[in-house]
């Protein structure tokens, strides 16, 4: 215990309230494996309030002075603390002795401390800069929840249930959506900090967002992250500007709105978050750049349709297997390639919820097929003796068709084959228009293909022209 | 509950020896354990400056300048003319 508190006094009197925070982990230092045990040792469950209130109240051998409710709030927290170290031991000598673990114990145990934590900052005025104390709090009741609610899953309760209202999704993760109202709690009295900025909790807020993000992420409720955000906006006057909080914050913020945006499917705004995250992300951070690219990556194919380099694939194994099949097929116009390649990755897709846009991708491999038919028609005979051969402009429907069912079993009929041609026309991939004339040649196309990036154009059908404006 | 490592019952001099075969296993179990699942992990330091991020001048050489690809000597750009001899030959019939 004198470890834990001579470290409390330390940090207490230089202000710091990461020190201060790391005397609530609940994993012990490696240079002191035995700190959390010591500590549990160092008292017992009748004593523990007595001993803490001497360490932390009565001692006149710490550098500064507290005000008595103050004391007693961190007399409070560090008492639920000792009792939730009792539940980690337990867990931890369990595990090592393939014994059952109760998470779930560890954490009831850990969520008592965060709420004597947050009344702390609600009723004893503990100070914005001990903020920190919070995120070890958030961080680790978010694990703790997840762990409980795996063994519950794993061990089933012998008592089932045969009410009928038993639902057996909302007990699946009991513990987490527990664990994301106090989290909730958290991010208001942050939120709500009426004090001026420089000793405001305000500064806790982006660390306790994310916190949040992750949970409501873990519990497939993305929508809940946009209350956060509606939250934040209403507050925005008020709030520091995002800039000034550290990078850790702002990187992992900014990735979690970029991909609510993209979710959204709002691919320009979530280019725009993600872009700056990738920006700022510290260099060894190699997980997060790689799952900041595995949605910036089909995000940049449909906003501007070009595909990763190698180079910005190669530090990422992950990100090769992931994209490459699919990148060489776009690449190629390789349709049945493509298709292949989306079902190989499906899982993955789905689970990683970048399925659907990648599969927007089809248009720009199909882009890329209808371009290579159109130069592999080469050139036509001038009309004029003198003139310079021309690009064949006019090309066979059925040359399309025929290039589209490349490597696929199935033909495809004209009709088909007009109508998906009319929809890339529509979604400005393809500058071209339709010629009807169907007396002559069943139908016929004149097609512009050399720009990937027309401007807006005028779709005249009846004349098979078509004009810039 | 006797042979329990942290039941603290154990001969002293058997102590220090088992808690340094201990120590390993204490070390990196709990981190295991507690190791966040697949969102964004926390960074190890909380602030950083521009020099510990990605050079953004790199970034012109992250994306293909072109969509187009416009190497026809491929497998698949031969192929592609196959076909579209098939539908000219079909066509003259």
């Amino acid at each position: 215990m004198d470890a834990i508190f001579k470290d409390f006094g330390k940090a207490y009197a230089e202000f710091d309230g990461y020190n201060l925070a790391k005397t609530l982990a609940p994993v012990a230092p490696e240079a002191q494996p035995d700190r959390l045990y010591n500590f549990h040792r160092s008292t017992n469950f009748s004593s523990v309030q007595k001993d803490f209130k001497s360490k932390i109240l009565h001692n006149n051998a710490l550098p500064f002075k507290l005000t008595s409710e103050e004391s007693n709030g961190w007399v409070e927290v560090y008492c639920a603390y000792w009792k939730a170290v009792g539940e980690i031991l337990n867990a931890e000598a369990a595990t090592k002795t393939h014994n059952k673990v109760s998470w779930g114990k560890v954490y009831e145990a850990w969520k008592e401390m965060t709420v004597v934590l947050i009344r702390g900052y609600t009723n004893s005025g503990f100070q914005a800069w001990t903020v920190p104390c919070l995120y070890v709090a958030g961080k680790y009741m978010r694990v703790f929840a997840i762990k409980a609610d795996e063994d519950a899953a794993n061990n089933p309760s012998s008592a089932i249930n045969f009410q009928d209202d038993f639902n057996p999704e909302a007990e699946k993760n009991e513990k987490l959506e527990d664990a994301a109202r106090q989290l909730n709690r958290m991010f208001q009295i942050c939120l709500s900090d009426r004090a001026p900025l420089e000793e405001s909790r305000k500064w806790g807020i982006y660390n306790i967002i994310n916190l949040l993000f992750k949970t409501y992420f873990k519990l497939g409720s993305v929508s809940l992250s946009k209350n956060i955000l509606k939250a934040l906006q209403a507050y925005r006057g008020d709030m520091p500007p995002l800039d000034n909080f550290p990078l850790s914050h702002q990187v992992t913020f900014k990735y979690y709105v970029g991909v609510i945006c993209f979710l959204e499917e709002n691919y320009v705004e979530a280019e725009k978050h993600l872009t700056e995250a990738w920006h700022l992300c510290h260099k060894d951070a190699v997980r997060n750049k790689e799952l900041i690219l595995t949605y910036l990556i089909p995000c940049h194919l449909l906003t501007t349709h070009t595909l990763p380099t190698l180079a910005l694939l190669s530090p990422y194994p992950r990100l090769q297997d992931l994209f490459l099949p699919l990148s060489r097929c776009i690449k190629k116009g390789d349709l049945s390639g493509f298709d292949a390649a989306l079902i190989a990755g499906e899982d993955e897709f789905v689970k990683r919820r970048i399925y659907l846009t990648l599969e927007r991708g089809r248009d720009i491999a199909l882009r890329n097929l209808l371009r290579k038919v159109f130069i592999a028609g080469g050139v036509e005979e001038a009309k004029e003796p003198n003139a310079p051969p021309v690009r064949r402009t006019r090309i066979p429907v059925a040359e399309f068709g025929a290039a589209i069912s490349i490597g696929s079993k199935e033909t495809m009929d004209n009709d088909e084959v007009e109508c998906l041609l009319a929809n890339m026309i529509y979604k400005l991939v393809l500058f071209g228009a339709f010629g009807l004339r169907r007396r002559i040649y069943r139908l016929h196309m004149k097609v512009c293909l050399a720009q990937p990036y027309p401007p807006p154009i005028r779709r005249d059908f009846s004349g098979g022209t078509t004009s810039r404006t | 509950m006797s042979a329990a490592p942290q039941s603290g019952s154990a001969p002293t001099t058997n102590a220090t020896s088992s808690d340094k075969n201990a120590d390993p296993a204490k070390d990196t179990k709990p981190a295991a354990a507690l190791e966040e699942d697949d969102e964004f992990e926390d960074f190890p330091v909380e602030n950083w400056t521009q020099d510990d991020t990605e050079v953004p001048g790199d970034n012109t050489h992250l994306w293909e300048e072109s969509w187009d690809d416009d190497d026809t000597s491929e497998d698949f750009s031969a192929q592609l003319k196959e076909e579209l001899k098939k539908v000219e030959a079909s066509k003259k019939r």
